[in-house]
């Protein structure tokens, strides 16, 4: 023991207080990660956060879908789903809890880019290329949730570096908005760096197809030049998506079968079998509810999408699930469910029920392309050329060439028709936005549609509070 | 620190000695042990002398001279030099509070000499309440420590010293276990401790710095003493029923009550079956304590082994435990200058737990359901077309069966606790002791719960056919646990104590400490399909994997804390006293710079009856103020280790899921220990012959840099919240304790005396931050009952957070609420944000406590009562009515209808109420805790049987409470914002018959 003492009279050293943790990984030990799979699990993270309830599920669901015609509430009349019933009505306010679920998400997933742009070239071990790729991914992945962030809620705060908590200048950062203009040209910047690192998608092994590729990264770039009606940039970032095609049907593209096809540029994958890892809730809640049902029936398509499909339209079948039919698996969809319609993009057919299933949500494909290049040559007066892409579509979809020939005729049927090929892809309600139909497209359903408030959603509550007068609300909330 | 040691020794070694004829001697008490540092004065030699550890002197004197010898505790003797090698033996002095000696931290004081407040209590008054910790026997006896306890075997009291400091925090005071520090003192033979000294106020308890917080408990357990073999034995057995329980509706009344709550008459007001499902589930516990110890002394060893055994059925059906203590306590005495101590416990507990949720299924099932249909399935909630419980029909509540439950549940729990330590104490030079102290405390758990999935499926519902059971669901699952770790704790010390000049007396106490709480292994398995035969779960040579549902395997964070700690005590002249206390902690649980704390404390005292002025009051015979100040901490925080989160994962594409990882939790690197900061004063006194004995304490306690969860910007992406220091909390208070002894004649005696203390607690300020809402006391509902968030300030913690209840609506019997603007509204028209407020807090404001006794003769006779005031309590049970449960028999004889516009109770309804203080009710109560009588048999004192004792107690065996519940001593979880303070799922308050004996051989 005298020996143990003096031991321990010596030992005054700090060192000897320096504990390891065993309950989780130290960020101390950043060695573990510092070889290629370490190295990928940074970004994975990234892609994880797109699988979250709160990221790509019910929350935005409701804020992204059910707001615009093309879906209603759904479920029982009874079961507002929290806030489902007012987001329908365009009635909600600056606490709506689906604002705020989603604009924490996005954020959240931003921080996990923001970790591996700080992490990734700490890791001097893996190699050069691979990091060089994944920084393109989360440059990618950043991009994609700014570019959310600014369509929802106008101009954010933008956080382009890991916040130190006791520094002024990144308190600044986090609670000080930006204007979208300044946003849309952060996006622009992380998205032509991502097109630098990034391969094409068919240099992926096939089961890395998920991955952001140099195509997705010209495709979202397209699509933020055309919310900012830069149509000849639309134009030329299309050009650019090269290796992709139209699938020839258009049904199974939403299927296990057409994960990741010649047709998608970027899609959010989900698995159902064990572990069963995949977007959480997002096909137990949109559903068949009631006897013989297998969910909660929530965002089923409106009697206005319906009524938006021409006769023959096969895309018709393939986005919506009637009651009192059976579906190409088999499944008989009995007419004691509770809503006539349900989104078929949401259903999956090996693990219906299931919490975390294989359905996938395409983000990005082909088809949209086409449609931006046809919208944006029309809109450069090159009407005949936007024609031909916009026939492509509709052929694809069972339908003859547009009878359209005026460059005004053109352009809103191409709207229409991102309408029908984009439904429950969570594109209508920003595009009628965009577009400047929302007035008077809410108007047929019923519904006001506040101009100069509606466009944008309310920023959450919390936040406004937490900035302390740094950051002010969308006007009308 | 070095040279502090270096300076520390050649301070030591400075007296000199004199030279002259040296008279040798030994100074000894009546039992001839040698007492140390007696103080011999030989006037005309004019030299003086310390007796050493042993009670020998050496002394300059001449043969024939008169030696003064004197000494704390004894009677002042005066002795001619009679030879060279004299034999002097003291007598114990009549004045108690000189003698009586209190354990301090790394050492002990004489209670007069003692500057800071503690409460210190004996074997007889720890072991006389007969359950099984010690922290529950001493519920009212000490003034300023609030006890919070729960009869159901094997749990653990909460005990709350001079009010709670800390919100997210540990809030267990520390317990040093013969040296060992520990949480926890469930492993402890009550009939083993000899002291239980509570460490009340900073002063005192700065020693133990940064775990000081929450206040110190110093547990002593026994030693040999006496010059022969000692042989006790203790043996009692007692009988066990709910102190109080809540009488509910009978069939026929909560026929008529649901039934007008769905406006039918889905059942029938004529019932053929009135099940009590409380009397279902419960039974008469029982229990027994048998103790035997063997003890003793001879000149170089005293040893003491005891055993004991306790087994407890419980009330609750099915619930058992038990527990087999084994103690060896020994001390050589090597040679005259080492002295070895060595303590040894063997604790092993089997517990069989079974869900206390039974008793709120019990509360809610109808008793209109019988235990077992006549087809002998267990009964459900389901009711036919006549309006009588059936095995088909409709399902009026989705309450479980309580008696199915508790036969379904089959667990079993067994834990073995070694503690065990030794201390060696060597003196170098005269009044400088060197102790060295090692302990270690190794625990192992283990438990198995069996779940019969399969066959609960098909209790549940009677109408079930098992061919119809899912063939992918399991037939039952397995989990099997295992914990365990191992503690330990080293300290060094020197001791060192002096008188100059026969007026300063100093001690001085210094030296370093290292404690170490190993890191917590716990591995958990759970497993489906098992043999359904318990000897077949673990077979050899099966491949196990395919049916494993989940596994844990964890090793928590260990944590070390290095100390150094310094201590002067001075008496100056007997009256005035100095205390100066100082501890250095450093704390794994911290980053680099911030782990190093320093904890100063001071105490003075007056001793005002040592004063000339005061030589001729005789009514006052002991009168000493007191007071001090001191900075504690509590390291036990949240730890903020900042961590990747892993468990990311994805498929891109493919079938492989890739691995993801990120950080989503940010550190405030600055986090510490919670600081504690007390200013105390005390007053002492004894009156009128000793016959008056009290003391009055007042205290100011605030921890400014109280922890509690911050959110981070949302913009910030991090949703993990992160603690850091953003409250204060403040507990201002004064105890009062008093006692009157007396003696009327030899054959009688008798004391009464008594406690009461007050605290007020408040969340006195926060910081302008986001903080992380604590919400608690959730009622299984989606309801909560209690806030803690940056509307809390001015409020007790603890405190309940409800909307404010209004009466009834007398139009149609709804209950009303007040808006935030005071209107009465339906609770569908109530805002969760605007209309809830603070409404007072599970925290008494007051405990007191009240005892009396009587000797006559061979017969002794005490009582001790216990009583709180100002808490409240959320009567959790009443409050989760939603459709079909049953209620209590005062709301089924009395509610609203249009008959009873008047009536106390609202309409019948089936909607879940909200969290309104319709539910919350007083906590105020008083009750006897124990009653004990007991007759001494006329025994020789030198015969083979010399000591018997026989007595019957009476724990419990009254109450007056306004609560209308079981019990309003609801301890729950122990957590403030937890289940403490809400009835609901809990055991109850028991009262018990106990018989039993002492006896020593």
């Amino acid at each position: 023991m005298f020996t143990l003492s003096a031991l321990f009279f010596t030992g005054c050293a700090d060192d000897y207080l320096d504990v390891n943790q065993t309950q989780s990984i130290s960020t101390k030990d950043i060695e573990l990660f510092n070889n290629d799979a370490g190295a990928k699990t940074f970004v994975t993270s990234i892609y994880s956060k797109f699988l979250n309830w709160d990221m790509s599920s019910f929350g935005w669901i409701g804020l992204a879908s059910i707001t615009s015609d093309d879906a209603d509430k759904g479920s029982s009349p009874g079961d507002t789903g929290s806030d489902k019933d007012v987001l329908d009505n365009l009635t909600y306010n600056s606490s709506n809890p689906s604002a705020e679920s989603t604009f924490n998400a996005n954020y959240d997933g931003i921080n996990r880019c923001n970790q591996a742009l700080d992490i990734l070239p700490k890791l001097d071990k893996a190699d050069a290329n691979l990091r060089a790729r994944l920084i393109g991914e989360a440059k990618f992945l950043r991009a994609f949730m700014y570019f959310t962030l600014v369509k929802c809620y106008g101009g954010v705060p933008i956080v382009n570096h890991l916040p130190k908590p006791t520094s002024d200048d990144d308190q600044k950062m986090l609670l000080t908005r930006k204007t979208a203009a300044e946003v849309y040209a952060f996006i622009e910047n992380d998205l032509k760096d991502a097109i630098a690192a990034l391969p094409n998608k068919s240099a992926y092994a096939a089961d890395e197809k998920a991955r952001a590729s140099k195509g997705a990264a010209y495709a979202l770039l397209a699509k933020v030049y055309l919310y900012q009606k830069n149509w000849q940039k639309v134009v030329d970032n299309c050009n650019l998506v090269t290796g992709y095609s139209i699938s020839p049907d258009y049904a199974k593209m939403f299927r296990l079968e057409g994960e990741n096809d010649a047709e998608s540029i970027f899609e959010i994958n989900g698995v159902g079998s064990v572990p069963a890892k995949g977007i959480e809730g997002y096909s137990a809640s949109q559903g068949a509810r009631g006897a013989g049902g297998w969910g909660w029936g929530f965002n089923t398509p409106s009697q206005s999408l319906l009524n938006a499909y021409e006769a023959g339209d096969l895309r018709k079948n393939a986005t919506i699930i009637f009651r009192g039919t059976t579906l190409y698996d088999g499944r008989v969809v009995p007419n004691t469910v509770e809503n006539p319609m349900y989104n078929f993009k949401a259903y999956s057919s090996q693990y219906t029920d299931g919490w975390e299933t294989d359905a996938n949500i395409k983000y990005l494909r082909y088809a949209e392309v086409v449609l931006m290049k046809a919208e944006a040559l029309n809109e450069l007066n090159q009407t005949p050329d936007a024609i031909l892409l916009l026939n492509q579509i509709r052929n694809r979809a069972g339908l003859a060439n547009t009878t359209e020939v005026s460059q005004a005729g053109v352009k809103k049927a191409i709207w229409k028709e991102r309408r029908v090929e984009l439904a429950f892809e969570f594109d209508r309600f920003f595009d009628l936005v965009r577009t400047g139909q929302a007035k008077a497209a809410f108007a047929i359903d019923g519904k006001t549609f506040t101009e100069g408030k509606n466009e944008l959603f309310p920023i959450p509550d919390s936040f406004i509070r937490q900035s302390k007068g740094m950051s002010s609300q969308n006007l009308g909330y | 620190m070095r040279n502090f040691i270096f300076s520390f020794l050649a301070l030591i070694l400075l007296p000199a000695y004199m030279s002259g004829q040296v008279i040798k001697g030994k100074v000894s008490d009546k039992n001839g042990i040698g007492i140390p540092a007696a103080m011999i004065v030989a006037a005309d030699s004019k030299t003086s002398a310390d007796t050493d550890f042993d009670g020998n002197f050496n002394i300059n004197a001449k043969i024939g001279e008169v030696l003064k010898i004197s000494m704390v505790g004894f009677d002042a003797l005066s002795v001619k030099v009679t030879s060279e090698n004299m034999s002097i033996t003291l007598n114990e002095s009549k004045d108690t509070e000189l003698k009586e000696v209190v354990v301090i931290g790394y050492g002990s004081r004489k209670k007069i000499d003692n500057t800071t407040a503690i409460t210190s209590l004996k074997a007889e008054e720890i072991s006389k309440t007969k359950v099984l910790n010690a922290s529950q026997a001493i519920q009212g006896k000490a003034a300023g420590v609030q006890v919070i306890s729960s009869d159901l075997p094997g749990s653990s009291p909460s005990v709350v010293i001079r009010g709670l400091g800390t919100a997210i925090g540990g809030r267990s005071p520390l317990y040093i276990v013969d040296g060992m520090p520990t949480e926890n003192i469930n492993n402890i033979n009550t009939n083993d401790i000899t002291s239980y000294e509570i460490l009340k106020d900073a002063s005192a308890l700065a020693i133990y710095g940064t775990r000081a917080a929450n206040g110190v408990i110093i547990v002593t357990t026994k030693k040999g003493k006496g010059d022969r073999v000692t042989v006790e034995v203790e043996s009692f057995a007692g009988f066990r029923k709910p102190l109080r329980t809540v009488k509910m509706a009978g069939s026929d009344a909560y026929a008529r009550y649901s039934n007008a709550a769905l406006g039918n008459s889905t059942f029938s007001e004529n019932q053929p079956v009135n099940t009590n499902w409380l009397d279902a589930i419960t039974r008469t516990g029982s229990y027994t304590q048998n103790n035997a110890s063997i003890s003793g002394a001879t000149e170089n060893i005293k040893y003491f082994f005891s055993v004991g055994n306790y087994e407890e059925k419980a009330i609750l059906n099915g619930l058992d435990y038990s527990r087999f203590t084994f103690r060896n306590n020994n001390e050589y005495k090597i040679s005259k200058k080492l002295t070895l101590n060595q303590n040894f416990s063997f604790t092993s507990a089997n517990s069989a737990p079974k869900p206390l949720g039974a008793f709120t299924n019990a509360y809610k099932q109808s008793p209109i359901v019988p235990v077992r249909f006549a087809s002998g399935q267990y009964g459900v909630p389901f009711v036919d077309a006549n309006g009588v419980a059936s095995t088909s029909g409709s399902s009026f509540n989705n309450v479980g069966n309580p008696v199915a439950q508790l036969d379904f549940y089959n667990e079993q729990q067994r834990s073995v606790t070694l503690q065990g330590g030794l201390k060696l104490d060597y003196e170098i030079l005269k009044g400088l002791k060197f102790t060295s102290q090692f302990n270690g405390e190794y625990y192992s758990w283990k438990q198995y719960n069996y779940e019969d999935t399969k066959n609960i499926w098909l209790a549940a519902d009677p109408t079930r056919d098992v061919a119809n059971y899912s063939s992918t669901s399991n037939n039952n699952l397995l989990t099997r646990g295992r914990e365990q770790y191992f503690n330990w704790n080293l300290s060094n010390y020197f001791t060192y104590n002096k008188i100059f000049g026969e007026i300063h007396d100093i001690e001085l106490t210094a030296g370093m400490e290292t404690s170490v709480k190993g890191p917590r292994e716990k591995l958990s398995i759970v497993r489906k399909n098992v043999n359904a035969s318990s000897n077949y779960w673990s077979l050899n040579d099966v491949d196990y994997v395919a049916n494993i549902t989940s596994l844990l395997d964890v090793t928590y964070d260990q944590t070390k804390l290095a100390s150094y700690f310094g201590r002067f005590q001075y008496k100056l002249m007997d009256k005035y006293l100095f205390t100066g206390t100082i501890r250095r902690d450093g704390s794994s649980n911290f980053a680099k710079d911030y782990r190093w704390g320093t904890f100063p404390a001071f105490g003075l005292g007056w001793v005002i009856t040592k004063e000339n002025f005061m030589a001729n009051v005789k009514t006052i015979n002991v009168l000493k103020l007191r007071g001090g100040w001191g900075k504690l901490g509590n390291q036990n925080v949240p730890l903020n280790n900042q961590a990747y989160a892993s468990g990311l994962n994805s498929y891109l594409g493919g079938s492989i899921l890739n691995e993801g990882t990120t950080i989503n939790s940010q550190i405030d690197p600055s986090l510490s220990w919670e600081v504690t900061e007390e200013t105390s004063l005390g007053l002492d006194f004894e009156l009128l012959d000793n016959k008056l004995k009290g003391s009055f304490d007042v205290y100011n306690k605030k921890t400014d840099n109280v922890i509690l969860y911050v959110r981070p910007y949302s913009t910030s992406g991090i949703s993990v919240a992160t603690p850091a220091h953003v409250g204060e909390v403040s507990n201002k208070g004064y105890e009062i304790a008093l006692r009157w002894d007396d003696k009327i004649s030899d054959n009688l005696s008798y004391w009464v005396g008594g406690n009461f203390s007050n605290n007020k607690n408040e969340l006195s300020r926060l910081k302008s931050v986001n903080l992380s809402p604590v919400v608690g006391g959730n009622l299984g509902n989606g309801q909560d009952t209690k806030l803690l968030d940056n509307s809390s300030v001015g409020q007790p913690l603890g405190s309940f957070y409800l909307y404010q209840y209004a009466g009834i609506d007398p139009s149609n019997g709804k209950m009303l609420y007040y808006n935030a603007s005071g209107a009465k509204v339906t609770q569908d028209a109530l805002s969760a944000t605007a209309d809830k407020k603070y409404s007072g807090s599970i925290l008494p404001t007051s405990n007191y406590g009240v005892s009396l006794g009587l000797n006559y003769k061979n017969f002794d006779f005490s009582v001790d009562g216990y009583g709180t005031g100002g808490a409240k309590v959320y009567n959790g049970k009443k409050a989760q009515r939603f459709t079909g449960e049953n209620i209590e028999q005062s709301v089924a004889t009395n509610f609203w209808s249009v008959s009873n516009t008047t009536a106390s109770n609202p309409a019948p309804f089936n909607q879940v109420p909200v969290a309104s203080t319709y539910y919350m009710e007083s906590g105020d109560f008083f009750r006897v805790n124990n009653i004990s009588f007991g007759y001494k048999l006329p025994l020789a004192e030198n015969g083979f049987l010399n000591y018997c004792r026989v007595y019957v107690n009476a724990i419990n065996p009254f109450i007056t409470q306004k609560f209308s519940g079981f019990s309003p001593e609801l301890n729950g979880n122990g957590n403030p914002y937890g289940s403490q303070g809400v009835e609901l799922d809990a055991y109850p308050t028991l009262r018990s018959l106990v018989i039993g004996a002492n006896l020593k051989f």
